[in-house]
This record gives C-alpha cells, structure tokens and sequence, in this order.
C-alpha cells in the first residue's frame, strides 16, 4: 500500500496522457491490484479544491503520510524567481513542490520537464522553468543537488516526452512493493533498468546503421541516423523493447528519435539546421556521434564501413 | 458555510483555470475565467530553426498533440509551399481521426458523465441506472469506456510512433512508409474498439443504422426503436439527459466557429491559404446563430485587455508582437475590472464565438457543404429546435464518433502503399496558416519565417476560444456567458457549473471559486 499524491506544475499533461494508456497494468487495476493509493491526481482525483488543498496541508503536517510525490511538468519559478506564473490553490506551485518534497518517502519526476525543465526551459526559459533535481545536464534544478527523500534516495527520474507508461507504472509498483532496492539509478537518477540500453537496441534499422545506409523521409529502410538527426545511438531508453502503444516506436516508423530521455532535449535548443537535420562539419562529418565513442574513432569506423561494399540482401524492403 | 462537497471525480486534464462566479438568489450573475499558468511556448520558438513548431506545438498539449503537429506541418506547407501526395493527406487525416475519436470515450466517461452521478439528480427516475453505469471507477460502463479511448491511439502509433507526442506530420507530407501489416492491423484495431464500444456498449446499433439519423424526430424514434438502442449508453444519455434538464442550461453565446479538417487526399495537393476550404471534408465557417458565413482567418483577432500581457490593441496573429508576460495575481487578489487571465481573448468578427464538436456538427448542417464534405443536416435541426446547451454540446460531441470510424477505416483502403508518401520541399521564408479542428475545436497556428528562422509564432487553441477573458469592449468569453443566468440549485455544490465547463472540455484543470454576490463571502471552491 503506497500513497501517492501526483501534481503537475509547467506541464501539456501528456505524461498523464501516457498513463492513462497504461495496459499492464491499467490504471485501473494499480488501485485495484497493486496497493497504489492515489490520494490525488489533476485527471483521476476525487478530491476537490479545499479538499486539495486540506490534504496537502495534512501530508505536509504529517498528519497523512506521503509515500510517492509524482510531479509532472516543469518548476515555473518566474517571473523573479516568485513562481507567481503558476499558481496552485492560491499560493505559487513551487512553494507546494518544496514543502511536499520535504515530507515525502520518494519523489518521483515524470517526463522532460519535471526532469530537466524540458521544452519549457529551452531559451529564453519566459517561465523561469526548472526540472525538480537537475536543470537540462546540471545537477541542482528547482529542489538542489543534495535534496533525498525520506527513503534516502534523490529525486528518481523518468524522463521522455511523454514517459511510457510502463517505465511510471513499473516504479511506483516497485516502491510499493518493496521492490524499491532494485530500482538502481544512473548519473541522472534514472532507473538503470530502462535506461542503460539504447533506443538503436531494437531499432529495426540497426543493419543499415552498421552498413552506413541512410533512409529518407517517406521511405521505406534506411538509416535515419545520417542525414535527419536520428538520435538513438546516443539515447537511453526502452523505446524499442517495451513498444509504444503496445505497436511501435518511433524509429519502427521512419521517425528520428528525438532523444527525449536524455537531459538537454531539444538538443541543441532548436537552432536553426538542427531540426529533423543531422548536424554536420565539414558537411559531412555528423557532430553526434554514438555514446561511448570517441568522434575519431568513429569517423575511422564509420568511413571503413561506408566504403565496403553493402550487403545487398540486408538492404531489401517490401511493402 | 459548506458542509459536504461531492463534484466527482474531479481536475480533469490539463493546465490550470480558476473561474470566479458571483451567486445571488441561487442564480449566477456574473462569471470570470483565469487561466493560471503560463510557459510562453511562442517566444521560445521565436528565432528557432522554421520546424520547431513540429516538435513544440504538441507539447503545448498533451491531449491534442496529434491535433498540434496537423496545424504545424499545415503552416509550413503553405509558407513553404510544398507539395502533397494523396497518401500523407489521408495519413494525416486518420492521426487526426484517432486522436479525436479516442477523446470521445475518455472524455464522456472520465470527464462528463461522472457528474450525471451527482446527488443533485438522486430524485430523479433515471438516477439509479445513470450511477451504475456511468459512476467514476465503479460504474460498469466507465472501466469499458476508459480502456476502449486507448484502442485509436494504437493505430495513430502504427503511423506516428507512438501517442501523444508524435513528428510524423511534417511539410512535404509524413515520416512514415507504412506496409501492408500496418493497415491490416489498423484495421483490426479499429474493428475491435467497434465491437467492444462503439456498437455494442453506445449504441445499441449498427453504425448504418444510427447514420440514418436526420432530424431530432428521428433521433427520438431511434430512442424507442427498439430495447437495445432505448437502453445503450446513448439511449440512457439522451432519456437521463432530457429528464435531469442538462437540455435547459449552458447556452453560451450562441456563435460557432470551426476552421474544419481532414483535407481532401485529392483537393489539397498543392497547399494554399485561399484553396484550404473547398479541401475541407469537415467543413470550416462562422453561425452567427441564423446564418453561415464562409471562414477567413483574417476575420481573427485577438484581445489582451483583460489577459496579463502588455497592452497591444486588438491585432490578427500575423500583426501580433510576442506577448510580453505582466505580473500576475492569485483569484482571491485578482481584480476582475482589470488583467485577470494568461489567457487571450479571441475573436471572430469582432464576435466571441464557441468552437468545438457542436460548432462542427452545426457546420455539417450547411447546406452549401460540396459532395466530399460532410452533409449532415442533423444539427441545423438540433440547434433549431433544442438550441445550445449542456445537453446539446455533449450530443455533438458523441454524434461524431460513428461518422468518424467510418471515415478512419475509409482511409486505410485508400492508401496506395505503392505511391509517395513525402515530397521533399524547398525551405523559403514567408508566412503560413495550419488549421485543424482538434477534439474540443478550432485551433490554428500562424507562422512566419524570416532569415531562415521563425520571426513569429502564434497559436489560438480552441480553449482559448471557449475560456477567453473579456475582450477590449468587455464582452464576455463563451465559458464565462454560458455561465451567466445558470440557476444554482445548491451553493455548496455547485455541480452545474462543473457540467457547463466540462461540456465545453476545456482543456484546463478548473478551479471554480464560488462567491456570493451580496456579501462576498467565499463559499467554496473546487476543481472541475
């Protein structure tokens, strides 16, 4: 049995979207079967106004206890550092994450911007948005670098724009399970175990990576890693074991990863050319390369490859 | 003071509004939306690489993303001029599609119908059967319903990747190439959420049978054809709907807005401004409640006056400066004479005007609709007879959901899994019009490239439409008129303000600030 309280500050709801898809389990049967107690949520709770505002006052009273603080969306702390661009029962929402963080047996931060300050931080940041741990790939963010919960741990962090159902589903019932000690976190306090391998695991396109062939919009095959800015060599994340609407990923359908569970999405903060393009010197040298690779080393291995001939059979496509 | 409170369940999606209703002899008299968060999407697109929007826009929300990416890859299409093969436009239209039919179950069990629940209705002969069924988590239709939204958004994913928060509309047509399994699957899928929902728990009938529906005569015989459809979900809503009165408040301003979508796959393959009405297979146009009048973006304008942005005056997207954000105050502190909102106050005309399922279903009724575009005269008679309402809005909403399982599984047939899927386009500066109708209404996106980057950008969703402030003559919005004269049956538990803002699904988490008029005392708040 856990008590949850779930919150969302900057926020497009769309993690919540995710949840709601959720299969196994639904939301549904979290209350239902796995002890989930959802003391309130934005879409899903009972409670109402006062009533919130009263039951945020007995968590922070300890008068209730508070065993999973889910946070959704950004922390608006502007404009002045006043967080008055976002208000919550009457008083700014960052003075309610501050103090209900405080009391908490875990926090959990849900998505790009409750992690990192997602697209809303990305400058000029008009909102003064921050993720509740880090600030894009900097320690600190809203709560600072030495804040844990109760429990002992920081802030755990499941990014994505949106966070797969799954990935949220999975951690609240591994806290309320007492499952919570296999739950490892990573440098950016994400579970280790969705985000140690890479989206390209899985990826249906990983021979044409390997053979330097580069797939185009609209068509069918190809490497999208090349020429329109694909970044699953460079991102952790399960898109690609655990399906997406229990059909696909992104990159199954001719789309680039976007590299949304990495700190820092929109990489490279949407400056021109960067954009569903793979930035390039020279023109033809890709400026990200694969994670846990020097760049002149990949650009040997990656010219070695392009110049030998292709495996034509792996190459084939049908409709 | 207030003893007991039972609006349930509550928040509901996204963002946060406050509304403040003034309440005397039981009646309201006077009602002020606030929007209560901001995060200036706009301005940080403002100097970005021209395809931001198809990254940010959907983020803006996570309900109508897919609804987001149509309007984005839309105005690049017309700034860039691209081209587009008949295969993108019925990929597009179908994410379009499941996006909005998946809105239709999630919102009527999870957002709507939980408040036909409420105790205000427990004398009612139909009360019993309406908590049974449609009772948050309990009621034996909700889980059904609920599970069934997720069912579309799977065949969106076969497209797109994956729901919400998909790229796969971009200018020149989509990502994706799909192959024979993608639509053999779709099509199942979507066979399947007929099956478990649409017929079987809503209907009561076949979807040909329920499109034979023409009048509000007819609709009522369709009632009591047979036991089947008198006691589906529909059938339940309409008898309960009638008999709780939800026909009888929640009018609103009686204008209608809907810019349309779902482009034609043949009539839209060279994309412009002026050519994007007669492709519309969901028809665009303005009902100033007697007449249609043809839809001119231009005819947009929007109002700061009362929202916490500098003074501009009343300006058209493309004439916009980026707004500049003011201090802002919490609802208590707020002085309703002034700024009092994050959101902006569009206006059609000059007119507030609503937009959503029922401005659709109402644009369906034109009888000057062409053959490909939807003829539907259902609800000129609705509207003539009935007019708006709670009731009407909700049945608009519901009315689309038949119409668009067929068009879905009419599409699939029609992509040519041998011919182009994207067209690579020239990127030039200029400026550009998306427009789609997302599952609550009108939203639009109006661009403009300059330097290779984005000069401006400017986004009016269809809540800002419908939860407006005052505009510059201090006209109220549609949410807050609709609002106004409504009859409160128990102070304490207002739940007819929370049915007037749900029917319009306002994509924003409410808080209702009830107070009385006389003395002002707070009598209570809550969430919608």
């Amino acid at each position: 049995m856990a008590n949850v309280l779930w919150l969302q500050g900057g926020a497009c709801s769309g993690n919540t979207m995710s949840f709601l898809n959720a299969e196994e389990p639904t939301v549904i049967e979290l209350v239902t079967d796995f002890g989930i107690n959802i003391l309130w949520h934005p879409s899903v709770g009972l409670e109402i106004g006062e009533q919130v505002t009263d039951l945020m006052n007995d968590l922070i009273k300890g008068k209730k206890q508070l065993d999973i603080f889910v946070f959704e969306g950004s922390v608006v702390q502007g404009p002045n550092n006043t967080g008055t661009m976002n208000y919550f029962c009457d008083r700014p929402m960052k003075d309610w994450v501050k103090e209900l963080a405080a009391v908490a047996a875990y926090t959990v931060a849900i998505g790009d911007c409750a992690t990192w300050g997602g697209i809303p931080a990305v400058p000029p940041n008009p909102s003064e948005s921050t993720g509740m741990q880090f600030h894009k790939q900097k320690l600190g963010g809203f709560l600072g670098a030495n804040y844990k919960s109760r429990g002992g741990l920081p802030v755990i962090n499941i990014p994505g724009c949106p966070a797969h159902p799954d990935w949220i589903t999975q951690i609240l019932v591994a806290i309320s399970t007492g499952r919570i000690k296999d739950v490892l976190i990573d440098e950016y306090h994400r579970p280790k175990t969705f985000f140690t391998d890479f989206v390209q695991t899985g990826c249906p396109n990983v021979n044409n990576f390997a053979q330097k062939i580069d797939g185009h919009f609209g068509k069918r095959g190809g490497c999208l890693f090349y020429e329109v800015g694909c970044r699953g060599p460079m991102t952790r994340a399960s898109c690609n074991r655990i399906l997406w609407n229990r059909q696909a990923s992104k990159t199954r359908v001719n789309h680039p990863c976007l590299g949304c569970t990495e700190p820092g999405f929109p990489h490279h903060d949407l400056v021109r050319g960067s954009v569903f393009k793979s930035l390039k010197y020279l023109g033809f040298l890709p400026q990200d390369v694969p994670t846990g690779e020097g760049r002149l080393k990949y650009y040997i291995r990656a010219g070695w490859e392009k110049i030998l001939p292709t495996n034509k059979a792996l190459k084939e496509t049908s409709k | 003071m207030v003893k007991e409170l039972n609006i349930s369940p509550v928040g509901r999606v996204e963002g946060d509004l406050d509304v403040k209703v003034y309440i005397e002899n039981g009646v309201v008299t006077r009602a002020h939306t606030q929007a209560a968060m901001f995060r200036g999407f706009e301005k940080i697109m403002q100097g970005k690489d021209p395809q931001s929007g198809l990254i940010v826009t959907p983020r803006i929300c996570g309900i109508c993303g897919g609804s987001h990416l149509y309007c984005a890859s839309s105005a690049l299409d017309t700034a860039w001029k691209t081209q587009l093969p008949p295969n993108a436009l019925l990929l597009r239209a179908i994410g379009q599609a499941t996006e909005t039919i998946q809105s239709i179950p999630r919102w009527f069990y999870a957002i709507f119908a939980t408040d036909m629940a409420n105790k205000k209705f427990a004398n009612k002969p139909l009360y019993q059967e309406v908590a049974k069924r449609f009772a948050a988590y309990v009621g034996t239709s909700f889980q059904t319903g609920v599970v069934a939204s997720g069912r579309p958004v799977e065949v969106y994913a076969l497209f797109g990747g994956q729901w919400p928060h998909s790229s796969y509309m971009i200018p020149g047509g989509v990502m994706c190439a799909p192959t024979l399994k993608d639509i053999t699957r779709a099509h199942a899928i979507m066979n399947q959420f007929r099956n478990d929902w649409l017929e079987k728990v809503w209907l009561g009938c076949s979807i040909e049978r329920y499109l034979q529906i023409k009048s509000w005569d007819d609709m009522m015989a369709w009632v009591e054809e047979n036991e089947s459809q008198r006691n589906s979900d529909l059938g339940l809503f309409i008898r309960a709907g009638l008999q709780f009165g939800l026909d009888k408040f929640g009018q609103g301003v009686g204008k209608f807005l809907a810019y349309g979508t779902y482009l034609h796959k043949d009539k839209y393959n060279r994309p412009t401004i002026e050519g994007r009405n007669d492709a519309l297979i969901s028809s665009s146009g303005f009902f100033d409640g007697k007449n249609y009048h043809v839809f001119d973006h231009k005819q947009v304008m929007e109002h700061v006056k009362h929202s916490w942005y500098a003074d501009v005056p009343a300006s058209h997207p493309w004439n916009e400066p980026m707004p500049t954000p003011l201090p802002s105050q919490n609802l208590i502190e707020t002085n309703f004479d002034g700024k009092y909102s994050w959101s902006k106050a569009p206006r059609y005309m000059g007119y507030a005007a609503e937009t959503g399922p029922l401005a659709r279903v109402v644009m369906n009724a034109n009888p000057a609709n062409k053959s490909h575009q939807i003829q539907d005269p259902l609800f000129g008679d609705i509207i003539q007879k009935l007019g708006p309402s709670v009731f009407t809005r909700v049945l608009g909403r519901m009315h689309e959901a038949p119409r668009l399982y067929e068009f879905i599984n009419q599409w699939l047939t029609q992509i040519d899994l041998d011919a182009e899927f994207y067209i690579k386009p020239k990127e030039i500066d200029g400026q550009g019009f998306g427009a789609t109708e997302a599952a609550r209404g009108a939203l639009a996106h109006w661009i403009e490239i300059e330097d290779g980057v984005i000069k401006n950008y400017q986004v009016i969703a269809p809540t800002t439409w419908n939860v407006g402030p005052n505009d510059e003559q201090g006209n109220p919005g549609p949410i807050e008129s609709a609002l106004t004269g409504i009859e409160i049956e128990d102070p304490h538990d207002p739940v007819e303000v929370g049915m007037v803002a749900r029917s319009f699904d306002s994509c924003l988490v409410c808080t209702v600030h009830a107070h009385d008029g006389k003395n002002g005392d707070k009598l209570k708040s809550f969430k919608l």
